[in-house]
């Protein structure tokens, strides 16, 4: 049987170009994600075991915290010295990066987002390798990695202004250096930068390190230990192995997260690309009936008929996914290409052909295939074989009832799941079934439909009416046509109305969490009377509110709760530009030796009363009384716990404000935006964030994610309008005989020709107008059920014109599908239409 | 001489379609049998139920009631695997449209059976069948390359080549000129003549009935006449007094 599939994919290679290429896009996506994510994370796992290869023991922030400041607490000069000044301690190097750019001699910015980094002395523990040059040693030299030197045309020698958090710099470049295999240990770049210069260009001018790393004279094991009881409150020690896990974890993360990502979305091309594969086979099915058929007549047991079919699938899923891979080494260049563009550029260099990768993709797109032709083949195995001895004169077949009342049971069943099932599960089993009952349901549509628009047809004069009869007259096969665009139209409908209103509620909940509209934080400098002045300037902007906060480590009720931010500024305009609402205390109770929490920072039990130690980098801390709970927002993640000026003076002394909150004209922000950006681009220690960044972020994925899913579907609709042209094709060749007779008694060709588009709109409009009815009903039901189930407030988004769309598109397929059929029909000299049998 | 035996027959078959006023007896009660190493032609006007009979025999189709039987073996407790493995195994057919797989060579046409039931041919046995349907240079072609006549050669020749008890033939010359006709009905008679093969006919033609040893008539369902060594002439005679 599986020489029978062979020639049988041979001799139909036309019918499966569909179907090759759903497996080609997909299987290609799947395993050029694969590649470029096996490249990343061992480019990146690779660098980390060499470059930290020395390291015993290190000294690292304990990132417990619950707000974005974790990780910005620092280890001041006197804990450095004690961890340098310990016997055990054999060579110590400290690390510190805040962001630096260039300026050029055009007055224009480059390496924006370059980080500058301490350069670490001890050559073993420095992860950075001199590649040509000279270490930087005295104040005013730097070093670049190979990437930005071959990037920028920068050379050994070259003077350069650096902007930093300082300010500009004048600076000569006196060597440029390596990350192991990569160019910069950081993404987009690395400027090292000697220890005479670092503190003042990176950190305000405070000699502090965001980490330690140690060498041990003797074992790690007693540095180690050695280094316990010496680290500074809101760091812990950890192994040399352990670091490097971690690092490994946190480079490779990004890796595994982008190959994650893409391969999400690649299956989701493959499994809609099961919708095409069951299409295009069960067309292939109903096509070769005859063929079928003669098979079962000679003896060919329905077991091996449908392995026939199995075998196709085999060969056709095999060969798709063979090109498919071979295209994903092309793609996986594209792939980077579109991520460069997005400013993405990947570590590593050429493709690793992981064996892993390749076997997956193989299995995954053969597999799919064979999964999605199963039910064809299991239909071509029950294959009659009278219809291999039936004359070619098309009857009139009738349906089931049966089948109608147990179609119409499963449907309504359905429905009732759906609207009032108490469980995911069953809202889910609803949707099933209901979809399941609908296919069924399919000839008593065709019948019904044909019933129903032969009055309205009748306008078309006889060609009409006939036109509505042929529809109802071989409903099985009406509705298998028409049940490939209904899934199609269904799934399209489906994603699009459950998609848009659940981005719709999303965006809703992260709009409600955020009123500040942008926010500029400063990495390593401070927020100055001059910068807020510009940013007054800018058209459209209303408030700027700069803020002080420090990254401390916080125990509450006795409880260490890691890092977190403390901030100080003016309340009451701190309270108008930020959603900042407390859900018990009073700002009015806030003052000296007292602070407000955030919600996710309160032990159990604790509130309103408890205590809060803070400790800053230099081991200060002070004891605060809980007197206000802030709930859960976006603007609070920014700020953290709240204290007045006096009590941040009183634990770190008069620090300048390092964020702001900046509050723009309703409708402005995108135009105010961009001339933030501008100001803030100046200033390389600034970032700057909008303050709804995460639901324009959600947002777009939305979008994306429908768009992709919609764009991949669509494909389906195209298989189905093959689908339908094959059909009217078939019944046409069936009919010969009767449109002969037709012409003979004085139907002009013209209408004939007419009569088969009014057929082909007719099928084109079924399937269309129940895909979008089932799909609008779906998507109703299950947004109403998350609502239901949930108690989330969220409600049911129409895309109106989008719909309309559809249905347009769907009617004008019916017509675009005729034109080939409606030629044949009349092709054929009457009186040969009237012999043939 | 003694009488022949049944390769294949029915006993009390009938069959109904519709129901109600509507119901159509295609066959009403029918009882025959084939006897082995016969040529034997079924004939009627439309509508006698000639073809059904010879489905419902041959395992394509089921009785509504009564037993059909190939050889020793009731068709009516078979299931739709069991039924196919009896024709593939059992019995040979030759259609009105000769009903080749056009992917396949004639050859592969030919031995599809085997093919289907995993045996090799019998090279001799498959020599003698190419040679007597006279294709011997046309093996490597495919049906589209075939006119019709070499098309029915190749039918027959698969009809023939797992040497089937029986070969069921339906109108196998309905779309063939008299000429090529009248070869493949002089393959079929030579093949009982000298390889004792049973074969059962479904036709409409008396030319072709003429080839038979025997011609049964239906009428309405039912048998109502039984022709021994018919001739052309005989059997238009028969067919005339439907008429009347």
């Amino acid at each position: 049987m599986f020489r029978l599939g062979l020639r049988g994919v041979r001799f139909n290679l036309g019918r499966y170009v569909a179907t090759l290429v759903a497996i080609v896009t997909g299987v290609a996506f799947f395993a050029a994600s694969g590649f470029l994510g096996a490249r990343v994370v061992s480019a990146l796992e690779g660098d980390i075991d060499r470059q930290f290869g020395a390291v015993d023991a290190a000294v690292i922030a304990d990132a417990r915290g619950d707000d974005d400041a974790a990780g910005d607490l620092r280890i001041g000069a006197a804990a450095y010295a004690r961890l340098a000044a310990l016997p055990q301690t054999a060579g110590i190097g400290g690390e510190l990066a805040a962001g630096v750019s260039f300026l050029g001699a055009d007055g224009r910015v480059f390496a924006s987002r370059a980080t500058g980094r301490l350069w670490i002395a001890d050559d073993a523990l420095n992860p950075v390798d001199v590649a040509a040059g000279a270490a930087p040693a005295a104040a005013g030299e730097i070093a670049v990695d190979r990437g930005l030197a071959a990037e920028h045309r920068l050379a050994v020698g070259d003077a350069v202004t650096v902007l930093t958090a300082a300010g500009k710099r004048a600076a000569t470049i006196t060597g440029l250096t390596r990350f192991g295999d990569s160019d910069g240990q950081d993404l987009n770049g690395t400027v090292s930068i000697p220890a005479a210069a670092a503190f003042e260009w990176l950190n305000r001018g405070r000699e502090e390190y965001s980490s330690v790393l140690l060498r041990a004279r003797g074992s790690a094991a007693d540095l180690v230990a050695a280094v316990e009881p010496v680290v500074p409150a809101g760091f812990r020690v950890q192994s040399g192995e352990d670091l490097r896990a971690e690092r490994r974890a946190d480079a490779a993360g990004f890796g595994r997260f982008l190959t994650l990502a893409l391969q999400a979305f690649s299956s989701l091309a493959l499994v809609v690309g099961g919708f095409v594969i069951y299409n295009t086979f069960n067309v292939i099915v109903a096509q070769r009936t005859r063929e079928l058929a003669v098979l079962a007549a000679i003896g060919a047991t329905p077991k091996q008929l449908s392995r026939a079919l199995r075998s196709e699938a085999l060969v056709i899923g095999l060969v798709g996914s063979v090109l498919g891979v071979a295209s994903g080494f092309g793609l996986t260049f594209g792939l980077m290409a579109v991520l460069s563009q997005l400013g993405i550029d990947l570590p590593g260099a050429g493709i690793r052909v992981a064996p892993g990768t390749v076997v997956v993709s193989m299995l995954f797109g053969t597999l799919i295939t064979l999964v999605s032709a199963s039910l064809p083949a299991r239909r071509a195995g029950r294959a009659e074989p009278l219809e291999a001895l039936r004359q070619a004169d098309a009857g009139v077949v009738t349906v089931g009832k049966a089948r109608t009342v147990l179609a119409s049971v499963l449907a309504g069943a359905g429905v009732v799941a759906m609207l009032v099932g108490p469980s995911a599960a069953v809202v889910g089993a609803g949707a099933l079934v209901l979809f399941l009952g609908v296919v069924g349901l399919g000839p008593v549509l065709a019948v019904g439909g044909g019933r129903v628009l032969r009055p309205v047809l009748r306008v078309f004069g006889l060609e009409g009416a006939l036109a509505a009869d042929n529809t109802a007259r071989n409903p099985q096969r009406t509705a298998t046509t028409a049940n490939a665009l209904l899934i199609g139209v269904f799934l399209v409908t489906f994603v699009t109305v459950a998609g848009t209103s659940a981005k719709d509620f999303i965006l809703d909940e992260i709009n409600a969490l955020s009123t500040a509209d942008f926010t500029i934080t400063s990495d390593g400098g401070v927020i100055d009377a001059p910068l807020v002045a510009d940013l007054q300037a800018v058209d459209g902007v209303v408030r700027v509110t700069p803020f002080r906060r420090e990254t401390v480590a916080l125990t509450v009720d006795g409880t260490t709760r890691g890092s977190t931010s403390l901030s100080a500024g003016d309340l009451a305009s701190l309270r108008e530009a930020a959603g900042l609402d407390l859900v018990a205390g009073s700002y009015e109770d806030l003052g000296p030796g007292t602070v407000v929490l955030l919600q996710t920072q309160l032990t159990d039990g604790g509130g309103v009363g408890s205590t809060a130690v803070v400790t800053d980098a230099a081991g200060r801390s002070a004891s605060l009384r809980v007197v206000g709970v802030v709930g859960v927002s976006l603007d609070a993640m920014a700020t953290g716990a709240v204290v007045t000026d006096a009590t941040l003076d009183d634990l770190v002394g008069a620090t300048p404000p390092t964020v702001a909150f900046v509050t723009t004209e309703p409708g402005a922000q995108t135009k105010a935006g961009e001339a933030i950006k501008a100001v803030t681009d100046l200033r390389p220690d600034l970032s700057l964030q909008a303050g709804n960044f995460v639901g324009r972020l959600i947002g777009a994925i939305f979008d994306f994610l429908i768009a992709a899913v919609n764009g991949l579907l669509l494909m389906s609709v195209v298989i189905a309008l093959i689908g339908i042209v094959n059909t009217l094709t078939l019944s046409i060749l069936e009919r010969r005989r009767e449109l002969g007779l037709l012409r003979v008694v004085g139907m002009v060709d013209r209408r004939v020709r007419r009569m088969v588009r009014i057929e082909s709109v007719v099928i084109a409009t079924l399937g269309t107008v129940c895909g979008l009815l089932l799909g609008t009903f779906c998507g109703f039901a299950l947004v109403t059920a998350i609502g239901r189930l949930s108690g989330a407030g969220i409600s049911v988004s129409l895309p109106v014109g989008l719909l309309g769309g559809i249905l347009g598109l769907g009617v004008a397929m019916g017509a675009l599908a005729s034109l080939i059929p409606a030629y044949r029909s009349t092709r054929l000299a009457v009186l040969d239409a009237l012999r043939t049998t | 001489m003694e009488a022949p035996r049944a390769a294949a027959g029915a006993v009390e078959a009938r069959k109904t379609y519709g129901a109600g006023d509507a119901v159509v007896h295609a066959l009403d009660g029918v009882t025959v049998a084939f006897p082995a190493g016969r040529f034997t032609a079924i004939m009627g006007p439309s509508g006698s139920g000639k073809s059904t009979l010879m489905q419902c025999v041959a395992g394509l189709d089921r009785l509504t009631s009564g037993h059909a039987y190939v050889g020793e073996t009731y068709l009516t407790n078979l299931n739709k695997t069991q039924l196919a493995l009896l024709r593939r195994d059992r019995l040979g057919f030759i259609f009105q449209q000769y009903n080749l797989i056009p992917t396949l060579t004639a050859k592969e046409n030919i031995l599809l059976p085997l093919t289907l039931a995993g045996r090799s041919p019998d090279p001799e046995w498959f020599a003698s069948i190419v040679r007597t349907v006279g294709l011997g240079d046309r093996l490597a072609n495919r049906p589209g390359q075939l006119s019709g006549g070499q098309q029915q050669r190749v039918a027959v020749a698969r009809a023939l080549v797992s040497r089937p008890e029986i070969v069921f033939a339906d109108e196998p010359t309905g779309a063939l000129d008299s000429r090529t006709g009248s070869e493949i009905l002089g393959f079929m008679r030579s093949m009982v003549d000298e390889a004792g093969q049973t074969i059962v006919m479904v036709t409409h033609d008396p030319h072709a009935a003429s080839y038979a040893d025997a011609v049964l008539f239906l009428a309405d369902g039912r048998i109502i006449d039984e022709m021994p060594d018919p001739t052309v002439e005989r059997v238009l005679d028969r067919m005339k007094r439907f008429e009347a």
